[in-house]
């Protein structure tokens, strides 16, 4: 048993970039009402952003994060009329149609991530990435590796700033308005397009920096995406839709669970346990663990 | 008296702390109009929501035709016999105004071919007959309004909420609407109603029930409560006409 | 003028019973086989995406429990052909019950996504179970007759189409379920079970797609979870369904002809770019969102579309999404 805490340790760091991920995925869906099925895709683009970024600089990846959030968040900012215009269209149910809309583009991005980055796996070289602490407390020991713990440093630290702007900013605040009613937010004159371009282009950046993080961790491949959106959807559903509060505990749960399944048993087996447990929760309690959720 | 239709009994309903709704009881009785009154926030629309069965009560019952119904689905309950409109008209905006009204006529009369017939009957009642081929998202408020009525009509109910059906239409419209209305109570049904529009509620209601702060602070005839004092500070003091 | 359609419909039938009499070459009919099969996936994953408002990005999931069910029934168990296959539109609709009880109570959104993972969690399990043959996949007993196969399917798929123009066209269903589309709430103090209906479209939906499936298994004679189970079965629903027009039964018939035909002229030429087709499907599929909202039937001069009025005779009110949870204070 003495694997368990490693198993346990490794996942809450793992479980830490979960946060992030699904943090900008709520906000989005708050926002904007839309579930985007490209938010792995963003992951993965911004993880070869950085790989690439990487292999010309060779600046350590971690200095490289804010470079790959600017320019990933100028490209949500960007795209982020676009989706607008799908789900503000003349269209009979522009829900689904925004739901199509990113499925579309999940695809589109895969399949262009296949043809100009290839079918292999990379992992983004980092100076942490073979630095580890090795702990020892009595009969027990684990190794914390740097990169992990650099990660966990990292979701504090965005998770603290995104607190930080949506409780303590007019730009939060407007955000707040947005996702709980938007007809009232308009009213108080809250810019509605610009506010959601802002905060898409904000949750692209956070996306893709993230993914350079899972590049340093584990690793990239241009087929990554799907298992990253469900991994999102995940945490946004145990945690209750919209219940912002409740995602970190989900989020460690989902990485404790990888990591369980990586050390024990066969990581393929970790779609299906995450299925499983989606699956449960949903049937149990759709509001979540903590039947916060709307 | 009759027995009553609808009870209501002590009926509670929280959202997260706070009531919405608090240790409300009144009765309604076969044939009657009874309007509910109050300011904005007063509990109005919840309390249609509860008794229709969108919401399930937190505490207290409701009793329909000495049945409980507190918590049943709202399509169990149209089934049973209650109507309802919605405050913001809903109608299916894609479909045409007759396909609208078959929808609901399909509960009482599962052919479709009966139900079409059965919708066309509803549609010369509220007068949309010439208007039935066009999509519902076409129509005026006015017609909105109506076919929100006719809606639930085609269900044959017993009992019918109407949640603000005259709120936004010119005179010559809210006096049509409320011959309408007189002529549904004509045909036997029951009818509570939430309405803003004062000289409307005046009119055509048997009896008031007023809520403020999701309590019910007085119940009586139009003209009692009128002068009732509570009512004056609680609801005309508060800045309505 | 439903009476009309109703016998064009019967027409193109009867037409393309024809087909093996005019068309000698295997090949071509196996290219004729196929596109009907994909009519028949199309037009089931409209049932539930155009006439409910339900995503279902794992539509393969039901394709693939219907080609593993026969191919286990018929394999391992030696069963014949046919009750194989019904057995596997049975495995598929419970497969669908399964799925659709937590999740058609939430809104689309929980919905698309939660089949999608299911899909893949199928596709996984498939790959580590012993009985499935795992990443092997399962070889059939061969029965080449490209006319046999041509005729099953055409006769499943038209079934499934005039069954479907039944109860979605003239039945009350298809109102009923429109109504569930348009608004869910509304619908409910009608007297529609929402859940109910969106639970019948769904197994509606889901049990062709498996017997297809299975007709798909003895046809090729051989699976693997790649074939039957992966991304691409749902993605091309998806796109030809989009491209053709949401919410119709033609428009999803239309699109499958006309992407099939990309598609088999693609892989005659270029097949060794298999991704740069995923790209155009999802080009395809974005871009039909964005420029053609009705499919390219919605571009076709109209002529009393079935489908309700068209979006430039919406009230504002159709263009906005829906407020979810409706008015909680009077």
């Amino acid at each position: 048993m003495e694997l368990l805490p490693q198993a346990l340790v490794d996942g809450i760091m793992l479980g830490a970039i979960y946060i992030i991920i699904a943090i900008g995925f709520s906000l989005v869906y708050g926002v904007m009402h839309v579930i985007d099925f490209a938010v792995g895709e963003w992951i993965m683009l911004g993880g070869f952003a950085g790989f690439y970024l990487n292999e010309w600089t060779h600046v350590e990846p971690m200095l490289l994060l804010p470079a790959v959030f600017a320019v990933f968040a100028v490209v949500g900012y960007l795209f982020q009329p676009l989706i607008h215009r799908v789900l503000s269209g003349h269209r009979g149910n522009p829900l689904l149609m925004g739901l199509v809309f990113t499925f579309g583009l999940s695809l589109m991005f895969r399949g262009l991530a296949q043809t100009f980055f290839g079918f292999y796996s990379h992992s983004v070289p980092s100076r942490f990435s073979n630095g580890s602490f090795f702990l020892q407390e009595g009969g027990f020991s684990m190794t914390v590796s740097s990169v992990r713990l650099a990660g966990l440093l990292y979701a504090l630290l965005i998770t603290g700033i995104l607190h930080y702007l949506l409780k303590h900013t007019d730009f939060g605040l407007g955000v707040r308005a947005l996702a709980q009613n938007r007809d009232a937010a308009g009213l108080m004159g809250v810019n509605n397009k610009r506010t959601s371009a802002y905060v898409y282009g904000i949750y692209v950046g956070i996306s893709a920096m993230t993914g350079v993080l899972i590049g340093m961790i584990l690793s990239l491949s241009a087929k990554m995406g799907p298992d990253y959106t469900i991994f999102a959807f995940f945490v946004v559903v145990l945690a209750g839709m919209g219940y912002l509060a409740g995602v970190p505990a989900a989020a460690f749960l989902l990485g404790i669970i990888q990591s369980f399944f990586l050390i024990y048993l066969d990581p393929g087996y970790t779609l299906l346990a995450v299925f499983a447990i989606l699956y449960t929760i949903l049937l149990v309690s759709p509001r979540g663990l903590f039947g916060k959720g709307v | 008296m009759a027995e009553p239709i609808l009870v209501v009994d002590n009926l509670t309903k929280n959202f997260g702390g706070l009531a919405a709704v608090s240790e409300v009881s009144f009765q309604v009785h076969p044939k009657e109009i009874v309007g509910l009154i109050g300011p904005n926030g007063a509990g109005k629309t919840t309390l249609f929501n509860v008794i229709s069965g969108y919401f399930a009560p937190s505490r207290g019952k409701i009793l329909f035709q000495g049945k409980n119904i507190s918590g049943k689905p709202p399509y169990v309950l149209a089934g049973r016999g209650i109507g309802r409109t919605f405050q913001v008209v809903k109608p299916f905006p894609g479909l045409s105004v007759l396909e609208n009204v078959v929808i609901a006529s399909f509960l009482r009369h599962p052919k479709r071919a009966r139900a079409e017939e059965h919708a066309w009957k509803v549609l010369e009642f509220t007068e949309l007959a010439d208007k039935a081929h066009q999509s519902a998202a076409s129509l005026t408020l006015a017609g909105r309004k109506r076919l929100e009525i006719g809606k639930a009509l085609a269900l044959d109910p017993t009992f019918l909420l109407l949640d603000e059906v005259v709120a936004g239409l010119n005179p010559t419209e809210v006096d049509h609407t409320i011959d309408l209305i007189l002529k549904l109570r004509d045909r036997g049904i029951t009818i509570l109603i939430v309405e803003h529009i004062m000289r409307v509620i005046m009119r055509i209601s048997d009896r008031l029930v007023v809520l403020n702060f999701g309590q019910k602070i007085a119940e009586g005839p139009p003209g009692e409560v009128a002068r009732d004092p509570g009512v004056v500070e609680a609801y005309l003091g508060g800045g309505e006409a | 003028m439903k009476d009309r359609r109703l016998l064009g419909y019967l027409f193109v039938f009867a037409a393309t019973l024809l087909v093996p009499a005019v068309v000698h070459d295997t090949f071509l009919l196996r290219v004729f086989t196929e596109a009907v099969m994909w009519i028949g996936l199309a037009v089931t994953f409209d049932v539930l995406a155009g006439y409910t408002g339900y995503l279902n990005f794992g539509h393969s999931a039901f394709f693939g429990i219907g080609a593993y069910t026969t191919a286990i029934l018929m394999v391992r168990a030696g069963w014949h052909f046919a009750p194989a296959a019904v057995l596997g539109g049975a495995a598929a609709g419970i497969g669908a019950l399964i799925a659709g009880f937590p999740t058609l109570r939430l809104r689309g959104a929980y919905f698309a996504i939660a089949t999608w993972a299911l899909a893949r969690a199928i596709q996984q399990l498939v790959l580590i179970m012993d009985v499935t043959g795992g990443p092997d996949g399962m070889r059939l007993p061969a029965f080449l007759s490209p006319r046999f196969f041509y005729y099953v399917m055409l006769g499943l798929v038209g079934i499934t189409f005039f069954a479907y123009w039944f109860l979605l066209e003239r039945a009350p269903f298809g109102l009923k379920l429109k109504a569930v589309r348009e608004d869910e709430q509304g619908a409910k103090a009608l007297g529609l079970n929402p859940t109910k209906l969106k639970m019948q479209a769904f197994i509606l939906s889901a049990v062709p797609t498996g017997i297809i499936g299975g007709v798909f298994a003895y046809w090729v004679t051989f699976i693997d979870p790649a074939s039957t189970l992966g991304d691409l079965v749902s993605d091309q629903a998806l796109v030809m369904v989009v491209f053709g027009g949401m919410g119709t039964l033609v428009g999803p018939v239309v699109g499958a002809i006309l992407i099939f035909a990309f598609k088999t002229a693609f892989w005659a030429y270029l097949s060794d770019y298999e991704v740069l087709y995923i790209i155009i499907l999802g080009a395809v599929i974005a871009g039909s969102v964005v420029f053609l909202p009705n499919g390219v039937l919605g571009v076709l001069p109209q002529r009393g579309r079935r489908n309700g009025p068209s979006p430039e005779e919406k009230g504002p009110g159709a263009v906005l999404p829906e407020t979810e949870g409706g008015n909680s204070h009077g």
